[in-house]
Formats: structure tokens, C-alpha cells, sequence
């Protein structure tokens, strides 16, 4: 097993995976999603995955918590979180971490709620499923964590139900509940991305304002370069179920790498830069991103990369150390090749 | 997850391509092909006349399966065989033709209401509920008494199989209400789907809209819904003939059943063969009916 | 249509939509309660350019654009076009002068995979404007949707294909090349980018400017999204529970919002750089109900530079600058 350090200063990270491959086995074939994936999270640390849809950012952040719906399948790798392999785990073993030592935030948070159960309910019988809290303790702790996540009139607000609030109030109880148990790690997948721009902006200042206070990890999922940018330490960009470029938020943004970070980063049009006078042409990447089911041999970037040569058509680059902290995937920035399977 | 399909194009072609890849559909169309293929070819092989009572004179009644009558013969003399074969014309007929009158009333409805809405939808769906909590055996059972003693000595007697269209007439008057509430909701989501709106921006005219926009969007479901629908309408004129209120000039399984269920301990074939002809059919479009859900389905995988 | 001298291509003016609620309390009785949709908005469009029509969900901006177009019948109003008001037009029985209207007009949906028949091929899609509209006779439709299919990028060989079986950008070409069928003035634009990936989404924005440049072809950009909005538009009105809060040049009113609303949205998008200084304008709570208007500056409740006069009265659009104005008793 290979592994690469995330920084010298760092011996043991809480979360580390390796290897990870999880594949969709569908009657027209086997859909690599996500394909050979390395990275690492340090106690106290938010680590950004970055991708668009097809990427296998959200797959293979589920699977962190073998949450991947069939006919998702886990064919290789670890993950390992606090000392222990999670995919070896049995199921009761995980159903005690899923909530207690690692929680989730949900993408859209009107269906994460359940519509029947009062919002007082749904907080508790997780911490009386996990701690054996009584039910008085249980829903001080619930209200204190309400006004944590700054709804007001928390008391109040437990015997509410999810469709009595708004969206940007569900997912401030999203989050509530999956602090509940003061989790070492936060897994969110797009938890904003189901909101109106000013309902983001508090939430992620919530998230970051919690953080900060009660010293989570997080793992943030998106798809949005300006939420990234605010949130992650760290940042994993991804493509066609493989890892381009992995590196520190500053070090992505201002040097990056990998051919295809770059063009990411280059396309999204910038709010604070002006587009008239100048004829309008945003640089976009040609193309579109490769079918899983039939995934190209070589660099999955190599059809659309500008730079690719020959060698890219038939060799699939791995990850390798460019910096301290610093990885990348591409065999045109020294990347050797991979090995046939 | 974005995942391609590199099947053949064309709507009806990859429907095809994704039937063919649900077993129970295919088993399903196998036994549809087979009751149709017996009620089409079928009397030209049966071995003998449906109505030829001839084997009771001999004292043949009864009869065990035997190279004489390959099924035996029921209690009244008739070969099982025979009539058994007889009796698929008669169930598609029933079950076809109580759909086809189901389709043109239950579309017609369902589609006014929901594509015209308002007020008009809200009558035309307070009468569809009338239909739907009739009793409709009850019903059944009282009009083709009813009316069968009424033609007595009418010219209306003399048309073959009155009986039976009667029945059919019914089931058809009662099965249309699944169909218009089923037609009303695809044209309620296809009237402000925006493949719908961006026509009226273009231009396109109502009638238009209706006929080459909504109308076959619409279909697939409602094609699933028949053929269900084919396989109950079968059923229950089964179910009305082995209560004795059949067509008696027409052949039909449940009617043999009816006929034959009292010489059960002497005679099992006899229930048997009929039993066994309505439950392939039956199974048989229900399986074809699950087959096409899926076929019309294009995001079923694995 | 004889175009009126210096009549602006599209003069929308006083537009309203409500819709009536029925509420029903617990055994009590039902009431109406009226969403003020789309409340008087007014704007000016000029040929080539863009107005990017701005806001968060339920603010009205598409319900806006959609009873420009008639597909939502708007209450009140008059919408211009060179002059001629075709709100009458497009809800009469006058089929042609409709018809005329609707050449000069079109739509392109948000979401490319619900807008296009999925039974229909591409060349199907693409017929029905030039048979509707009866642009030429048939011999010459075959070219014009090759033409088409070229203009937005595609080839005309994918016309013999259906919907599915193209990816998210390929399907909102098709999209944008059926509303170009006609060779329309003004495109109304529905969110055309939200629904893909962000490196298809500069695909269709470059796309979209190609064309304007090369066309002349104005453009009304709906979106919640200020960056796409900033790139592709020359003018914006900012919306707010279904009012224009603010209006004017893109530039002018990036550089220098001066409704505390539109602060806000601008400042509210992290830009993509990290450790940049957070100079956000916070807002307090969230977006009332349309039904529940507030009295006053419909933003007051959450507006942190609120005056007394702002709960009051309704402020009316202000010139703030050479070509922007805004509704704001106490601009920043």
C-alpha cells in the first residue's frame, strides 16, 4: 500500500484513504466511478473535494460511511478513520460511528428531514441511540445545539416540524444534528448548493464560525470554486473517478498544477471582474467529461487536455509529490506512469 | 452519475431493447403469443366439434385423459380439449374488447379534464368516482339478468353471443374509470412540461400541441395500464361466468368451470384445463403489462 | 410591424402578475390571500443588448419573463416592441399577428432535458418552428436546420438523434438553436446555464455572447447567478419579492451597488480565492413570503442601514447614478 504524506508534520491523520475503487456493476457494464482515490484529512482540518458531476466526489464520500447506494460496490481500498479500517468494520460497529464519531450533512435538506417527526424527536433519539442520554437531558442538549446553529427560540422549535421552517432553517438543523454527538468529523456533500445565494452565505459562515469552535474536521463536497476557496484548508480535485491534483486551498488557486485544475479554476466567470469593452470569451474546457462505462485508457483528461501528448493516450499517470503537501497526477508535471492492472 | 447508453436510437426501438431485458416481460409475451396463437389457429386443430355433446349418448361423460380425448371429457359429454381451445377467442375478445372501450372512454374523459381543467375537470372527476365505487359485479350480475329476460321474444335475441357483448360492454363501461384518472395526471404534468411550453412560444396551435406533443407522451403509461387491465377484464368475465350468469351460447373458461365444479372429485381435468387456461393468460398479460413499465422506463438499470 | 422612430426594442412597462392563494386555517374558513408575484416592473431593452434579470428564488424573475412571453397571462402591463404594445396580440385570436410576434420573441428553458420532446429527434425539434412559422417551403428546411446545428456548434449529422442521447450543454444548444429557428430579436433566457457543469456552463455562456455579437440578437439573462450574470450581461435589474430594487449598467452597478439588497447578493458569493477579505454585507433572516409582504421598503426587516421612513414607505425608483437607479430611501 502506498501512501503519500499530506504534510511532514503530520504522521497520523484522522482520516486516510487509500485505494479506494467503487464500482457500479449495471447491466451494460462496469461504471468505474470512482477509481483509485488517495487522500487524507488531519484532526482540526476541512479537506475540499472538488468535481463536477460524474467526478466521484459524492460517491466516494459516501462510501466513507459505506453509504454508496447499490449497485454501488466497493472493490478496493481502505478507509481508514480514528486507527480502524471502516470498510472491514461490521455493520453494528459502524452504525456506532455514523453519527457519534463521524456525521453528515446533507445536499438538499427539505428530504434529509423526516416530514412526520417533530424536529425535537429527530435531534433525540439520535443522542439517546448513541449516548443512552435520558429524555430530559436529551432535549436540553438538542435546544442547546439549535441555539448553536443560531435558531432562535430553540425551546420552541423542537416541537415544529421540518415543514414549518424554511430550507436555510432545515439545514441549520441538519447541521445541529449532525453535531449532536461532537463527531471528530464532518462529512458535507453540497450543503449549499440547494440554496439561495444570501441563505449560503450564513450557513457557511455558521459552518466555519463551528469549526473553528468545537475544532472539526471537515470533508466539503462541491462543485462551487467560491466555496471552496472559503471553506477548505485543503483541496482534492477530481476528475472522471480519479484524483488530479491535491494541495493547500492557497497553493490550488495560485499555482496549480494539473492542466485540468487549471482550466477549471480559468472558467468560472468572476463577479468582481469586469466584461465589458473586451469581447466576451470565458476560457472553457472543449468537450465533455469522459462515459465511466467506457473510460478512455491513459489520462482520463487526455481528450480534452490541451496539453497532452501521445503518451497520455496510452498511460495513466500517478500520483506524485511535486511540493511538501503538494500532489499531482499528470505525466507532463513528472508523474510516472501506472503500472498495468 | 452520468451513464450512456449505446443501444440502438429510436424511442420504440430502445423500449424494445430494454423489454427484451426483463425476463418476466419476455415470459409474459410468450404467454400472451401463445393464448393468441391458440384462439387464431387453434380451431382449425381442435380435435373435435366445441359443441359436440355426442360422448354423454355413450355414456362417455367423464371421461379420463386418454388417446380418444386427450383431456378427458367434462360431465356434459363436451372434450375438454376442445372447448378449452374454443374458450381463447372468447377471453381475448372479452378482454381486448372491455379495454378497448375502456381506452376511448377513459381518454377521452381523462384527457378533457386534464387538459381543459377548471370546472370541467372537477365534473368529469366527480363522475369518474360514480364508476369507481359502483359495485360493479353486482351490477353485472343484475343487468345481464335483467336484460337477458327482456330480449326474450324480441328481434334482439336472435343476434349471436348477446350475452357475452353485453358483459363485454359492461366490464369496458367499468374499467374506464383507471384510465381517465391515469390519462388526467399525464396530461396535468405533459400540459406545463416545458417541452409543452416551449411549443406555445413557438407558436404551435392547440390541437397541435395535443396530438403530436401530449398525446403520445402519454401513452406509455396508459399502454401498461390495458394491458393490466386485459388481464382483469378476463378475469372477471371468468368470474361472472362461473357464477352461472354467462353467455351460454358462447364458450368460456369460466363458464366450463361453472359447469364442471360440482364433478371436481370425478373429473378434475375438467376444472383443471379451463383453471389452468385463465391463470396463463392472466399471468401472462400481467407479466407483459410489468415488462412494459419497464420497457417505457429509461432510467431502469441492473 | 412598423417599428415607432426611437422606440426601444422591448419596453416593458408596469408588468404585474398576482396569483389569489385560498389559505385555510385549522376549521376556519377559507381565505384569499393574494402573492404579489410580479409587482410593476419596467424595463428598457435595446437590440444587442443583454438585461440580466437578477434575484433569489420566488423573487418573480421568471414569472416575469414568462407573461412577457404569454406563457403566464400577466394582469396588467404593456410590453413594446418597437413601440407596439404585443400584449393583446399575443392573447388574441389573431393568429398570424401573433404568430408575428412570437418570430421576434423567443424562450430557452432552464432545464435543456425537460424542454425538448423526448420523442422527438433533434431534426424534429427543430422543424417545428420552421412549419409553424412556414419560414420557406420544404426543401429548404433541411439546410436551415444543418445551419442551425452548425450556428450552435453541433453537426448536422446529431439531428437524426434524440434528446437522451446528447449530455446536458449538447441538449441546452439544441435548445438555444430552436429558439434561434425563427430568427427572433429578443431571446428570453431561463437560468440556460444552472443546470450543467461548470466547464460546460463557459462552453454555452461563450456560446451565447458568439452569438449575440454575431446576431445582434438581444437577450433577457435570467439567474441566481451574479458571475454568469456580470460576464454575459450589459444592463441588470435587481428583483426583490417581485419589485426591481435596482436597475441599470452591469458595470456601474457591480462596481457600485447602492440597494443594500444588491450589496448583499454581490457580496454574498465567495470569491474563488482563498483568504480573500471577507467585506460581506450580512443580512438579517431570510426572504419573507411574497404573501407576506412587509409594509414600507419590502426589504426593511432585513435591511441593516433601515430608516424610520423605510417601514412606512414604499420607496420609488431613484437615478443613482449616470445609468442606474434604485429604490432606496437610504442608498449606500
Amino acid at each position: 500500500m502506498r501512501s503519500i504524506p499530506v504534510s511532514a508534520a503530520d504522521p497520523a491523520p484522522l482520516l486516510a484513504v487509500e485505494g479506494l475503487k467503487v464500482h457500479f456493476h449495471t447491466r451494460d457494464g462496469v461504471v468505474r466511478a470512482v477509481d483509485g482515490v488517495d487522500f487524507q484529512v488531519a484532526a482540526g482540518q476541512t479537506l475540499g473535494i472538488v468535481g463536477e458531476s460524474g467526478s466521484g466526489k459524492t460517491v466516494s464520500s459516501l462510501t466513507l460511511l459505506r453509504l454508496a447506494p447499490p449497485p454501488a460496490k466497493i472493490v478496493a481500498g481502505r478507509v481508514m478513520f480514528e486507527g480502524e479500517d471502516l470498510l472491514t468494520q461490521s455493520d453494528k460497529r459502524l452504525a456506532e460511528i455514523r453519527g457519534r464519531r463521524m456525521a453528515m450533512i446533507f445536499q438538499n435538506p427539505a428530504t434529509s428531514l423526516n416530514p412526520v417527526l417533530s424536529i425535537g424527536s429527530q435531534l433525540t433519539e439520535i443522542l439517546r441511540w448513541h449516548t443512552g442520554a435520558s429524555a430530559k437531558a436529551a432535549r436540553e442538549r438538542a435546544a442547546e445545539l439549535l441555539a448553536l446553529v443560531g435558531i432562535s427560540d430553540p425551546v420552541a422549535r423542537l416541537r415544529q416540524y421540518p415543514h414549518e421552517l424554511s430550507g436555510g432553517m432545515k439545514q441549520r438543523v441538519g447541521i445541529a444534528r449532525a453535531l449532536l454527538c461532537e463527531p471528530s468529523l464532518l462529512l458535507a456533500d453540497e450543503p449549499t448548493t440547494a440554496l439561495d445565494v444570501t441563505i449560503q452565505a450564513q450557513i457557511l459562515d455558521l459552518l466555519a464560525d463551528l469549526r473553528q469552535r468545537l475544532g472539526m474536521a471537515m470533508v466539503l463536497v462541491t462543485h462551487d470554486m467560491g466555496v471552496v476557496a472559503r471553506m477548505a484548508d485543503r483541496i482534492t480535485v477530481m476528475y472522471a473517478g480519479r484524483v488530479c491534483e491535491t494541495a493547500d486551498a492557497v497553493t490550488i488557486f495560485n499555482a496549480p498544477q494539473h492542466p485540468y485544475t487549471r482550466a477549471l479554476l480559468e472558467s468560472v466567470p468572476r463577479v468582481d471582474h469586469s466584461y465589458s469593452g473586451a469581447r466576451r470569451v470565458l476560457p472553457s474546457i472543449a468537450g465533455r467529461p469522459p462515459d465511466l462505462l467506457h473510460a478512455p485508457p491513459g489520462c482520463r483528461f487526455h481528450d480534452r487536455c490541451p496539453e497532452a501528448t501521445a503518451e497520455c493516450r496510452q498511460v495513466m499517470p500517478r500520483e506524485h509529490v511535486v511540493a511538501a503537501g503538494h500532489t499531482v497526477s499528470c505525466l507532463r508535471r513528472g508523474s510516472p506512469g501506472e503500472s498495468a492492472p | 452519475m452520468e451513464t450512456r447508453l449505446a443501444p440502438p436510437s429510436g424511442i420504440w426501438r430502445q423500449s424494445w431493447y430494454r423489454f427484451r431485458r426483463n425476463r418476466a416481460g419476455v415470459i409474459g409475451l410468450f404467454l400472451v403469443a401463445l393464448v393468441v396463437l391458440t384462439a387464431i389457429v387453434g380451431p382449425f386443430f381442435a380435435p373435435y366439434d366445441p359443441n359436440d355433446h355426442s360422448a354423454m349418448m355413450r355414456g362417455a361423460s367423464n371421461a379420463a385423459p386418454g388417446a380418444v380425448n386427450l383431456f378427458g371429457t367434462d360431465r356434459n359429454g363436451y372434450d375438454v380439449l376442445s372447448r378449452g381451445i374454443y374458450g381463447a377467442p372468447t377471453a381475448l375478445a372479452v378482454g381486448l374488447g372491455a379495454m378497448v372501450i375502456a381506452s376511448i372512454i377513459g381518454v377521452l374523459v381523462g384527457g378533457v379534464a386534464g387538459y381543459v381543467g377548471g370546472f370541467t375537470d372537477e365534473a368529469l372527476m366527480r363522475g369518474t368516482e360514480f364508476f369507481m365505487v359502483v359495485p360493479v359485479f353486482v351490477v353485472i350480475l343484475a343487468v345481464v339478468r335483467l336484460f337477458g329476460i327482456m330480449v326474450v321474444g324480441t328481434p334482439l335475441e336472435r343476434i349471436p353471443n348477446l350475452n357475452l357483448m353485453t358483459i363485454i360492454l359492461l366490464l369496458g363501461l367499468f374499467s374506464w374509470p383507471q384510465v381517465a384518472r391515469m390519462t388526467r395526471a399525464e396530461f396535468l404534468r405533459l400540459r406545463h412540461a416545458e417541452f409543452v411550453e416551449a411549443a406555445r412560444c413557438i407558436g404551435t396551435t392547440p390541437r397541435e400541441i395535443l396530438f403530436r406533443h401530449i398525446l403520445p407522451n402519454a401513452l406509455p403509461p396508459l399502454i401498461v395500464l390495458v394491458a393490466l387491465g386485459v388481464g382483469g377484464a378476463i378475469l372477471a368475465e371468468a368470474m361472472v361466468s362461473f357464477l352461472g350468469f354467462g353467455d351460454p351460447k358462447s364458450i368460456s373458461w369460466g363458464q366450463m368451470l361453472f359447469f364442471n365444479y360440482q364433478s371436481l372429485k370425478v373429473a378434475p381435468w375438467a376444472c383443471l384445463v379451463p383453471g389452468a387456461a385463465i391463470f396463463v393468460t392472466v399471468l401472462g398479460f400481467n407479466l407483459l403489462a410489468d415488462g412494459l413499465t419497464d420497457a417505457f422506463n429509461p432510467r431502469v438499470r441492473s | 410591424m412598423t417599428p415607432l422612430p426611437d422606440a426601444p426594442l422591448l419596453d416593458v412597462r408596469g408588468l404585474r402578475k398576482h396569483y389569489k392563494v385560498l389559505k385555510r386555517a385549522l376549521f376556519g374558513r377559507r381565505q384569499a390571500r393574494i402573492v404579489r408575484a410580479v409587482d410593476d416592473i419596467s424595463f428598457v431593452l435595446q437590440a444587442g443588448q443583454t438585461l440580466g434579470l437578477v434575484g433569489e428564488s420566488g423573487c418573480g424573475k421568471t414569472t416575469a419573463a414568462r407573461s412577457i412571453l404569454d406563457l403566464v397571462r400577466a394582469d396588467a402591463g404593456e410590453i413594446r416592441l418597437d413601440g407596439q404594445d404585443v400584449r393583446p396580440i399575443l392573447a388574441g385570436a389573431d393568429r398570424a399577428a401573433m404568430l408575428g410576434v412570437r418570430r421576434r420573441m423567443q424562450y430557452v428553458f432552464q432545464d435543456p432535458y425537460l424542454s425538448l420532446n423526448p420523442r422527438w429527434t433533434i431534426d424534429e425539434a427543430l422543424r417545428e418552428p420552421l412549419r409553424v412559422h412556414a419560414a420557406q417551403d420544404q426543401q429548404g428546411w433541411k439546410e436551415r436546420i444543418a445551419a442551425l446545428l452548425e450556428t450552435v456548434g453541433l453537426e448536422p449529422r446529431h439531428g437524426v438523434r434524440y434528446p437522451h442521447e446528447f449530455s446536458g450543454g449538447q441538449r441546452q444548444r439544441v435548445g438555444i438553436a430552436r429558439a434561434l429557428a425563427v430568427g427572433p430579436d429578443v431571446v428570453l433566457l431561463d437560468e440556460p446555464v444552472s443546470s450543467l457543469d461548470i466547464s460546460v456552463r463557459a462552453q454555452i455562456l461563450n456560446l451565447l455572447a458568439e452569438l449575440q455579437d454575431r446576431l445582434g440578437v438581444a437577450y433577457v439573462y435570467i439567474s441566481h447567478d451574479l458571475s454568469s450574470v456580470r460576464f454575459i450581461s450589459t444592463h441588470v435589474a435587481v428583483m426583490y419579492l417581485g419589485r426591481i430594487v435596482e436597475i441599470g449598467a452591469v458595470d456601474e452597478i457591480f462596481a457600485r451597488p447602492r440597494h443594500h439588497y444588491t450589496a448583499a447578493l454581490i457580496s454574498a458569493i465567495p470569491p474563488p480565492s482563498p483568504g480573500a477579505v471577507d467585506k460581506r454585507v450580512h443580512l438579517l433572516g431570510e426572504v419573507p413570503s411574497a404573501i407576506d409582504r412587509p409594509t414600507g421598503c419590502a426589504f426593511h426587516p432585513r435591511c441593516a442601514a433601515a430608516l424610520p421612513i423605510c417601514r412606512e414607505i414604499d420607496p420609488a425608483l431613484q437615478p443613482t447614478g449616470p445609468n442606474s437607479q434604485a429604490a432606496c430611501h437610504n442608498p449606500a
